[in-house]
């Protein structure tokens, strides 16, 4: 008996009893869904923070008052609070004329969030930061009409305003923002450009903020210390160089702030792969827990298959005996039942993956885009027919060993 | 029991049956418990190709037994049964399932047809086990199941079908493979009397186109349509006689 001949016979069965063969597959259903769902956000995750990375280019990196590592715990993050220092732009300057391997680096203050308002029109909490002229280059900001500051704007605390298209879009509904005003704290400020929609990443919209000049932001909301302290951006002259860049800037600043040898930096520097560290160290043990939900679902509902597989076998003792009668031979049994397990489970499997697919178009339009790896989704049908074979295999190797005459006398 | 008894010596080997059956000294023994119990203690019989027989004997009598080691669905604990050349008692579970297909058509009582399945794809059984492409296999089983006059029936599944169709959609299934014996088992038990008529009348008719037929009964009327008849009692052939 050929395959396609037992696949036809399979499937018939299958779809013989309907409702039982989708009661049967539910285990298997939740199981492969819940495994894509999880891998999708993972890798939608991972995918997103890669992006952000690049976004401020693969070979750039920040200095800050802060490093990962501060945080640490407790003691240290009390311990990094007494020792480090905001930084200056007395350090940038100093970083900028003594460094040989750094391309391009300029400040930013951290942000704060303010109202802004235009003719009555209020929006609250956005987010408010100052940059230099430079960093329009560094993070190669899209932008969707209008410029980004120049210095002499930035060094006269000229009051222009770089936004995001969602502020552009609820002050200014009709026509172009760009030279238009709007107040924060009752100070006008003018539009120069407009950033490109950028969307919502994790419930997190990336289009409500106001770019100011970073010594306008200094001089309008209170100095740049504290909650709105500066740190550095910088990017490395090549990809090879990126390494040395990063200690040439780290040695400028403890030159600079006369750290003795054996001193601890009172600073972090943030790299990239410190970023992609630190969301592996999170996500890894998690990411194993969270397969390990997903895998118990694809237990469950192999044992299931296993079950109704017997039931099966007993229900068709009778069919399995005339098959016998009429020359069916043990393997013809075992491939027929084993083959009905595994079609019934990646059934499952495929309803699973189509599930997992709908769930990702709803995660995605609400949350961060998704992608289901084409390898899982191959794999995970794989792997539901493989389990579905392995749950058929004892059912199924009981009916190939049925007695013909018993069989044929079963009702 | 020796051994060599399950297998053919040289001097059988030599010795291969002219008869399309041939069954020596055939032993069944079941263990109940400490118990042994002989169903079949020393048959031998002959069958020739186009021969109508029919086996008749009390329930107990050690028929339905003598049909399994017939239709090959179990094999004799000593004796040697030949088949159309083959040595049937020394083979594997395998073996017999292809001897089956090949050599036997077999007609149940209760018609033992596959309930989900149409007409004509029970008739397809057997050419799918004996590994027959979809087109051939179709063609053959539509010929085998005009042939009992159901040509028109070939898409009802059998509870559409009445009991007298059924057997002959069962009948068409045993003949479909061109087997060597038709194996009928009380194959007029679960039918009223004119029907019962109709499916002896055709088998008369297949008698006549050149199968051979062994009928198991219990029922002498039926019996008497045969050609020759063995009478079974207590597991030993009691009378063997040609009525005809």
């Amino acid at each position: 008996m050929n395959f396609a001949e037992t696949l036809k016979l399979a499937l018939s069965a299958i779809w013989a009893h309907k409702l039982r063969s989708f009661l049967t597959l539910l285990g298997m259903i939740i199981g492969v869904t819940a495994f894509m769902v999880v891998l999708s956000l993972l890798q939608g995750f991972n995918t997103y923070v890669d992006e952000k990375i690049a976004g401020i280019g693969s070979n750039s990196f920040t200095v800050r008052r802060f490093s990962f590592e501060d945080f640490k715990d407790t003691d240290t993050a009390a311990a990094a609070q007494r020792r480090n220092k905001d930084l200056t732009f007395d350090e940038m300057e100093f970083i900028r004329e003594r460094a040989q391997l750094i391309d391009k680096s300029g400040a930013k203050a951290n942000p704060n969030t303010r109202s802004v308002e235009r003719n009555g029109e209020v929006l609250q909490d956005v987010t408010i930061d100052g940059a230099e002229p430079v960093i329009g280059e560094i993070e190669k900001l899209d932008i969707a009409e209008g410029r980004y500051f120049s210095d002499s704007e930035n060094n006269n605390s000229m009051r222009v305003a770089f936004i995001g298209s969602e502020i552009a879009k609820k002050l200014f509904p009709f026509g172009s923002a760009i030279g238009e005003e709007f107040t924060i704290q009752g100070i006008p400020y003018r539009v120069i450009g407009v950033q490109v929609e950028k969307g919502t990443i994790f419930g997190q919209p990336q289009d409500v903020f106001v770019q100011l000049p970073i010594k306008t932001y200094g001089a309008n909301f209170g100095g740049l210390t504290r909650s709105r302290g500066l740190y550095f951006v910088a990017t490395s002259k090549s990809d090879e160089l990126f390494k040395d860049a990063v200690e040439e800037a780290r040695t400028l600043i403890r030159i600079k702030r006369k750290l003795a040898f054996g001193e601890k930096d009172n600073f972090g520097i943030l790299t990239p792969d410190a970023i992609a560290g630190l969301r592996d160290s999170i996500l890894g043990p998690t990411f194993i827990v969270i397969l390990a939900v997903p895998a118990i679902a694809l237990l469950v509902g192999a044992i299931v298959i296993m079950n109704i597989m017997l039931v099966a076998v007993t229900e068709r003792t009778k069919e399995i005996g005339i098959r016998k009668s009429l020359g069916a031979r043990q393997s013809d049994i075992l491939k027929q039942f084993l083959l009905e397990s595994a079609t019934l489970s990646a059934i499952g499997g495929i309803i699973g993956l189509v599930l997992a697919e709908l769930l990702g178009f709803i995660i995605s339009a609400f949350l961060l885009k998704t992608v289901i790896p084409w390898y899982a989704a191959v794999i995970s049908i794989g792997v539901s027919a493989f389990v579905g074979a392995l749950a058929g295999l004892f059912p199924a190797w009981k009916a190939a060993r049925l007695d013909p005459i018993e069989a044929l006398r079963a009702e | 029991m020796a051994k060599e008894e399950f297998l053919p010596s040289t001097k059988s080997v030599i010795a291969v049956p002219n008869a399309l059956i041939s069954m020596r000294n055939i032993w069944k023994t079941y263990q109940m418990g400490i118990e042994e119990l002989h169903a079949l203690q020393g048959v031998t019989f002959e069958v020739q190709k186009g021969e109508y027989l029919a086996i008749i004997g009390p329930s107990g009598s050690g028929k339905s037994t003598l049909m399994n080691l017939i239709g090959c669905l179990d094999t004799p604990s000593k004796g040697q049964y030949w088949i159309n050349g083959n040595l049937v008692s020394a083979m594997t579970d395998d073996e017999l399932a292809q001897i089956r297909n090949k050599e036997i058509g077999f007609v149940f009582q209760t018609f033992n047809l596959l309930a989900r399945a149409t007409a004509l794809h029970n008739v397809e059984l057997p050419l799918i086990y004996a590994g027959i492409g979809s087109s051939n296999r179709q063609e053959r089983a539509k010929a085998t199941l005009a042939s009992v006059e159901l040509g028109d029936r070939i898409l009802h599944r059998p509870n559409e079908l009445s009991g007298g169709q059924r057997q002959r959609v069962a009948i068409a299934r045993a003949l479909v493979n061109n087997p060597s014996i038709l194996l009928a088992d009380e194959p007029t038990g679960a039918l009223d009397t004119k029907t019962s008529f109709e499916i002896m009348a055709l088998f008369e008719k297949l008698h006549a186109d050149g199968n051979t037929i062994i009928l198991v009964t219990h029922e002498h009327d039926i019996a008497k349509r045969a050609h020759r008849v063995i009478t079974i009692r207590d597991g030993e052939i009691e009378k063997d006689e040609r009525i005809r």
